[in-house]
């Protein structure tokens, strides 16, 4: 007993995982295989496809930094569909996925910024407070200055804030002024400029 | 290839930003702007120690030659190694206290564990993280008799992976060491430099490893604890996201990661669990879902 030296055991062979390992029953084996799947292009509609249905967030989050790696439009407007998802958990991973796609999201940026659904323009906040663009706090003022729904205001105020300096003082008491029968909203502006 | 006259002061904006692109890609490591005097000098190193006359010749061969020595060479001149022996030690007061009887109670308890409690050090640098818990545990941990324990350290860096083999400190990486545990485990090798025993050296068993390789990192599984300590810093975030699954997939479940003392899991990935302990926050490989 004590420090032990690891036995030297043959190198274990690791087949390159397939599109069907994807649908392993084992969770590890699909969290395995998504990863693995990195750079092979013709897996990334498995991948899409995948990333609703499956239950398991450790697998399902394997799937998205494999999808985030290829940071194309496309990808970027699949994963993007997935805002609007009545799972949480989903919207709050796509988001989170997104953040890391600085090549593709820019694209996408106008559509989201005016989508119908305010929830999704409320994670759009979410993912300009993480995309590593030069415009971010442009689109995040943008959002502050113009949006009409209180939470988005909210929610783009939360995500310029780590960045913030004085020469936003006067945007966020602007937004305070839109909304003046927000409590939340006037509370975040007050909390923000103190 | 010609000998090397001047390579001249620094990089070209552009070649800069080939040459950081190129590096991301084949190590997850990125580059601020800032960095740019850092990553100049040693790409200048790297010029003149390979006998290239310019960057264009030298980034020429390292993207298209079989030359992998000339990559492995900048990887170890920008790869910061800067440790010393028990640095931030209250984490290895975390695992000898709680982190480590948790493991041996989850695991059927000392008497009847199944294998041995398994530590991973990546990246260890020059050994004196991973020697730093090989001599804590065994000053310290009173399961030490009782229970087999692996320690292994892992870097992308290869010259260091060299130095820690030979294990020899200076007083810099020695100053935190109590005086009798030097005289007990160390042995004067001459210009105030002090060699580690073989017998601890032989125990750590040492592996060069990108964290970032998904198909590399897959040799490492069922780890009990790891201690991945400021290097997330330096990758950007798809980087670091990709290294928290690498990690994830080698840590047994239930088993406990260390970051630095600046670092956080929860601006990188959400696969892990954020546990508070006594002496700082740990984090945990769930017990539940993938296995």
């Amino acid at each position: 007993m004590g420090l032990v030296r690891r036995k030297p055991e043959p190198e274990a062979e690791h087949p390159k995982p397939s599109v069907e390992q994807l649908d392993d029953p084992d969770p590890e084996h699909r969290r395995q295989a998504a990863l693995g799947l990195e750079g092979v292009a013709e897996a990334v509609p498995a991948l899409l496809d995948r990333v609703a249905a499956e239950r398991e967030p450790q697998v399902r989050d394997a799937m998205l930094t494999t999808l985030a790696a290829v940071d194309s439009p496309a990808v970027a407007e699949a994963l993007a569909g997935h805002l609007a998802s009545d799972d949480a958990a989903l919207r709050t991973a796509v988001a989170e996925a997104l953040a890391t796609m600085p090549v593709s999201v820019p694209a996408i940026m106008p559509g989201l910024l005016t989508d119908p659904d305010h929830r999704v323009r409320v994670m759009t906040a979410m993912i300009l407070a993480d995309l590593p663009h030069p415009a971010s706090l442009m689109w995040l003022s943008d959002m502050i200055r113009d949006d009409p729904h209180p939470n988005v205001v909210a929610a783009a105020i939360d995500a310029l804030l780590p960045s913030a300096g004085p020469q936003h003082a006067e945007l966020l008491r602007g937004a305070a002024r839109r909304f003046p029968d927000d409590p939340f909203l006037r509370f975040t502006v007050d909390a923000a400029l103190r | 290839m010609t000998r090397a006259t001047s390579p001249g002061p620094g990089l070209g904006q552009a070649d800069f930003e080939k040459f950081r692109e190129y590096f991301y890609k084949r190590t997850g490591i990125q580059f601020a702007g800032s960095k740019r005097y850092f990553v100049d000098k040693r790409i200048d190193a790297c010029i003149r120690g390979a006998g290239f006359d310019s960057f264009l010749t030298w980034f020429a061969a390292l993207r298209l030659s079989d030359q992998p020595d000339l990559l492995q060479d900048v990887i170890n001149q920008l790869t910061i190694n800067e440790t010393y022996f028990l640095r931030e030690d209250y984490q290895f007061d975390s695992m000898i206290k709680t982190v480590l009887p948790e493991v041996l109670a989850a695991r059927g308890g000392a008497a009847r564990i199944d294998g041995p409690v398994k530590i991973l050090s990546l990246p260890c640098s020059t050994g004196e993280e991973p020697y730093s818990i090989a001599l804590r545990l065994l000053e310290e941990w009173d399961q030490i008799d009782t229970v087999d324990v692996e320690i292994h350290g892992a870097d992308i860096d290869s010259a260091v992976l060299d130095q820690a083999r030979h294990g020899s400190y200076g007083e810099r990486s020695l100053q935190r060491v109590p005086k009798r545990w030097v005289t007990k485990y160390f042995a004067p090798v001459g210009a105030g430099r002090f060699q580690l025993d073989a017998e601890i050296r032989d125990v750590v068993t040492l592996h060069q490893m990108n964290v970032c390789d998904t198909a590399a990192m897959r040799r490492f599984r069922e780890f009990d604890v790891v201690f991945c300590r400021n290097v997330l810093i330096y990758f950007d975030e798809l980087s670091s996201r990709r290294a928290a699954e690498n990690l994830y997939g080698a840590m047994r479940p239930g088993g406990y990661l260390f970051l630095g003392h600046s670092e956080s899991m929860s601006r990188i990935s959400p696969i892990f669990t954020p546990t508070r302990l006594p002496e700082g926050i740990v984090y945990q490989r769930p017990n539940t879902g993938a296995k």
